[in-house]
């Protein structure tokens, strides 16, 4: 690894699944900052079948903006010499397909939902499960044909808690291991066992010669423990040699790079549980999402833990047509500002599968893109929120914990036409309850940084502090009950500048007041009728807020968020929320 | 950014990749002709099997099961034969539910499996492989007219080219769908309708072409045994006049047709190739930039499948209806002049 101290110039690659972007960071006097982007088409699939190719185009488009020679000899230079080259070269990889893993279990609320979590941990999707529950006539002959049928990459086989029956999980284990020996040997699907420790050895016997078996802790060691780390680390470890290191193109990658090449989302996760750190708040949590056209990440930090959750083919170009096939196209609908034919809605989200990489150009297509994104945030938040121990963070179980500040990121966000938009949708999506800044990661820097923090934390603190990352602003989001109308925050604002304003938030309403980027004020916040900014139910108090490209926001429309179930009269309420963020 | 591609050529050398579902036997060697119904590589489908619970049926532990089978491993059965016997003052028998093979007998429970089947995967497309793939494939080398489109159903075939319409913009008309075109390959210029594959399916065509599938019709064009392509893709939009005119004029000609489509992993794109006789150009160049005078297609409404020539590189950004300001094109379609964004515009080589 290169030293720290050497490190002027740094250049960081994130493979996407769709979309390739190289970010230069140098040192400007004191400080590192993100001096050129650029972002091409991955090219892992025809015509081109080689990663490093995409990271050539954009990294010659970098060239083009800094004026210096980057690429020679068929490989990044690295170190800086002579006024050609960067000193490192860092990787993160979200292109290749997730791990298809199969669950083999017990009890769908206990060991399987345990084992479900653990997948989340890494980019995989669950492809079916089997499990004892239920009056199948012949089970094991079932169960064995889903496991050779569904081909997956990775069993994974849980049950039982430790010391606690065995014959059951032994006779899955039995069908499992028949509808493996029926699969060609070469491509036969690794097995991780992870249930009742007594069968462990019993386990890796059974496996002996028909598969490869990796035998780690119990995810459900008790009724009432959860133990996902060994689980999602094999997980990772088989993600890494069957998917990362075959990518195409992959192995030039990791020739060139200065630290092993890391999967996006713990790039993206490490700078998470970074901003956590800076102010080590227990009474909140950081929250980053990212969206990406594959894959989607949520990893969020309380009280020193980071949280991960990864829906691989669940992005916002895979995932849509999916969540519709199941819960209908009203989850969609309900977001739009007019009525839209359902055939026109469907278009969009088949044609975005065709072309990922292109944008929307009318008006109606964005509203439909946008709808999407609010779901996206929506399912991944009903995913997420079950895996954390959110401590005293949480003000109401019911809602979402205080989180501060809030990073969103991925392709469907950024090119969002307007911040308002993207603040509308994360407060959509999201609900956040009390003051949360919310950070756009405009230049897909957030994993950048992440990635930068395993061979230079100081460089990505630096670069994070000289604005990576651009706020929309500091949202407030009281949480009680009001008439709408009705008047429940008076706000004194005392600008830095000197300036003051005296506003009222009304109940049922979205209100703005200017607050630029880098500007900062001092509010004196009276809550009315008990509602509740944080701070307990009917408290106020003097709070130091940021501001951003949309400025300073009271969303007042309570939570939890109630659509109307009129759809003339939800279209109205959405639309005034488009105009109340600047249309 | 690199401006993807599509090619809409009327005589190129095309690299088809040819791969089998899972692993298995690849039959040809490099540089060998193939024929588009030859078979180029198979694989064993895996047979159907029943796990025949002896045990449990004849109320014996596992361990002792032995003693009664009355077939033994790798021999044949027929489905009704008695596989397992136990004697007594009540007989009791186990019976093969299929015709198959006895594979396995372990834990008492006996495992018998059907007679296997394969898949086969034809070239598609006559030419010379250029590159074999061990256990999943061939890519097939040839020459000729090439068309990639948007949406397919999956499905592949081979037949010859009827072009059932004028314009690029005519959908079919049901009439026209009759025995006549039986067996043929149909092209349209319009979107397609339910009438369309109604009548298709009656007539028992090969595939029909389309500009584009509304929405609502895609499961019920997943669903019929024949290939559907839409060239634009989904949606009510007319095919691009160039990719009409081309298949137009090859009208009569046999063809490849195949509709596979993937997102991401690989990617997999539908695609109509037309074999002529010819030495034809090298392929397109994936690195080349977009340049005025070249031929491209919009790929987002409003302009979705409309195809006209780059006039201009405007210096700067474009201002859009939905307010954002990105690098575009002026490309001249029709008689219009239209600014589209460079991510929504993919070259015609």
């Amino acid at each position: 690894m290169a030293e720290e101290h050497a490190l002027d110039s740094i250049l960081v690659a994130d493979c996407g699944a769709v979309l390739t972007k190289v970010l230069l960071f140098e040192r400007v006097e004191d400080s590192y900052r993100l001096v050129a982007q650029a972002s091409t088409l991955t090219t892992n699939n025809p015509p081109w079948n080689d990663l490093s190719i995409g990271v050539f185009h954009a990294v010659e488009e970098i060239e083009h903006i800094v004026g210096r020679q980057l690429y020679g000899s068929a490989r990044i230079i690295t170190p800086y010499e002579a006024m050609k080259g960067v000193d490192a070269f860092v990787v993160t990889m979200s292109a290749p397909e997730p791990l298809r893993v199969l669950l083999a279990g017990l009890v769908r609320e206990m060991s399987l939902e345990s084992a479900r979590r653990a997948v989340t941990g890494t980019y995989a999707q669950v492809i079916g499960t089997i499990m004892r529950e239920g009056s199948l006539v012949s089970p094991e002959e079932h169960w064995a044909r889903t496991v050779r049928d569904l081909h997956p990459d990775v069993v994974l086989l849980v049950g039982g808690v430790d010391g606690g029956a065995a014959r059951p999980v032994l006779e899955l284990a039995d069908a499992v291991r028949l509808g493996i020996s029926m699969i060609d040997q070469g491509q036969r699907p690794e097995v991780i066992y992870a249930g009742n420790a007594r069968l462990a050895s019993r386990m890796a016997r059974l496996f002996e010669n028909v598969a490869p078996i990796t035998v780690v802790d119990n995810v459900r060691p008790t009724m009432e423990q959860e133990h996902l780390g060994p689980t999602q680390e094999a997980l990772e470890r088989i993600y890494i040699a069957r998917r990362f290191n075959q990518s195409p193109g992959a192995d030039r990658l990791m020739e060139w790079n200065n630290a092993p090449v890391q999967p996006t989302a713990l790039a993206f996760g490490r700078l998470i549980e970074y901003l956590w750190h800076q102010e080590q708040a227990l009474d909140r949590g950081t929250l980053g999402v990212d969206l990406g056209a594959a894959s989607a990440t949520v990893a969020a930090t309380f009280d020193k833990r980071l949280f991960f959750s990864i829906r691989g083919g669940e992005g916002l170009v895979l995932g849509p047509l999916q969540w519709v096939e199941k819960h209908g196209l009203e989850t969609i609908t309900r977001w739009l500002p007019e009525a839209i034919p359902e055939d026109e809605v469907l278009a969009v989200l088949h044609n975005r599968r065709i072309y990922p990489w292109t944008l929307p150009q009318d008006p109606h297509e964005l509203w439909i893109e946008q709808a999407v994104v609010r779901e996206a945030l929506r399912h991944l938040m009903a995913i997420a929120r079950p895996t954390w121990d959110t401590g005293k963070a949480q003000l109401y179980p019911e809602l979402m914990p205080r989180l501060d500040p809030i990073v969103v990121s991925g392709g469907g966000v950024v090119t969002m036409p307007r911040p308002g938009h993207v603040l509308l949708a994360v407060l959509d999506g999201l609900e956040p309850v009390g003051i949360s800044r919310i950070w756009l990661d405009q230049n897909r820097a957030a994993p950048a940084l992440g990635a930068l923090a395993s061979i230079s934390p100081l460089a990505a603190a630096s670069a994070l502090n000289a604005g990576s990352l651009v706020s929309l602003g500091t949202v407030i989001s009281p949480v009680g009950r009001a008439h709408p109308g009705e008047t429940i925050l008076k706000i004194h604002i005392a600008y830095d500048d000197g300036g003051v304003l005296d506003v009222e938030a009304r109940y049922g309403d979205l209100e703005i007041w200017p607050l630029l980027p880098g500007q900062s004020a001092l509010l004196d916040i009276k809550p009315l009728r008990r509602l509740d900014i944080g701070l307990g139910p009917g408290r106020g108090g003097k709070v130091r807020v940021h501001g951003g490209l949309v400025g300073l926001v009271v969303d007042a429309r309570g939570r939890p968020l109630v659509l109307p179930v009129n759809a003339d009269d939800r279209r109205e309420l959405v639309q005034r929320w488009f105009w109340d963020v600047g249309g | 950014m690199v401006t993807p591609y599509s090619i809409i050529s009327p005589l190129t050398q095309v690299q088809i990749p040819r791969r089998l579902p899972m692993q298995g036997e690849v039959l040809v060697k490099l540089t060998e002709f193939v024929e588009p119904t030859q078979v180029i590589a198979r694989v064993q489908i895996p047979p159907d099997f029943r796990l025949v619970n002896l045990s449990e049926t004849l109320g014996v532990e596992p361990k002792q099961i032995k003693p009664y089978l009355k077939v033994k491993i790798g021999q044949r059965v027929k489905a009704g034969q008695i596989v397992a016997e136990r004697g007594g003052l009540t007989v009791r028998t186990c019976r093969s539910p299929i015709e198959g093979t006895v594979t396995a007998v372990g834990r008492g429970r006996m495992l018998i499996e059907a007679a296997p089947t394969f898949y086969e995967l034809t070239a598609l497309v006559p030419g010379a492989i250029s590159e074999v793939w061990p256990n999943q494939g061939a890519v097939v080398e040839a020459t000729g007219a090439y068309i990639q489109a948007a949406w397919g159903n999956q499905k592949e075939t081979f037949g010859v080219l009827k072009c059932l319409v004028k314009t690029h913009k005519q959908p079919i008309r049901v009439k026209t769908v009759d025995n006549s075109v039986s067996e043929a390959i149909i092209v349209g210029g319009g979107p397609l309708n339910e009438d369309i594959l109604a009548a298709a399916e009656e007539v028992k065509v090969r595939a029909v072409i389309v500009g584009s599938i509304p929405a609502s019709l895609i499961l019920r064009a997943q669903a019929v045994s024949f290939t559907v392509i839409a060239t634009e893709g989904v949606g009510e939009v007319a095919m691009s006049p160039f990719a009409f005119d081309l298949l137009k004029s090859l009208a009569g000609r046999e063809a490849a047709v195949c509709g596979r489509l993937s997102a991401l992993w690989p990617v997999e794109r539908p695609y109509i190739f037309v074999p002529l006789p010819g030495q034809a150009p090298l392929p397109p160049n994936p690195e080349s930039r977009l340049t005025p005078g070249m031929r491209v297609r919009a790929l987002r409404m409003p302009y979705l499948g409309m195809s006209g020539i780059v006039e201009e590189l405007p210096q700067g950004l474009i201002a859009l209806e939905t307010g954002a300001r990105v690098p575009g094109a002026r490309v001249k379609i029709g008689d219009e002049s239209i600014l589209i964004p460079l991510s929504n515009l993919e070259r015609l080589l």
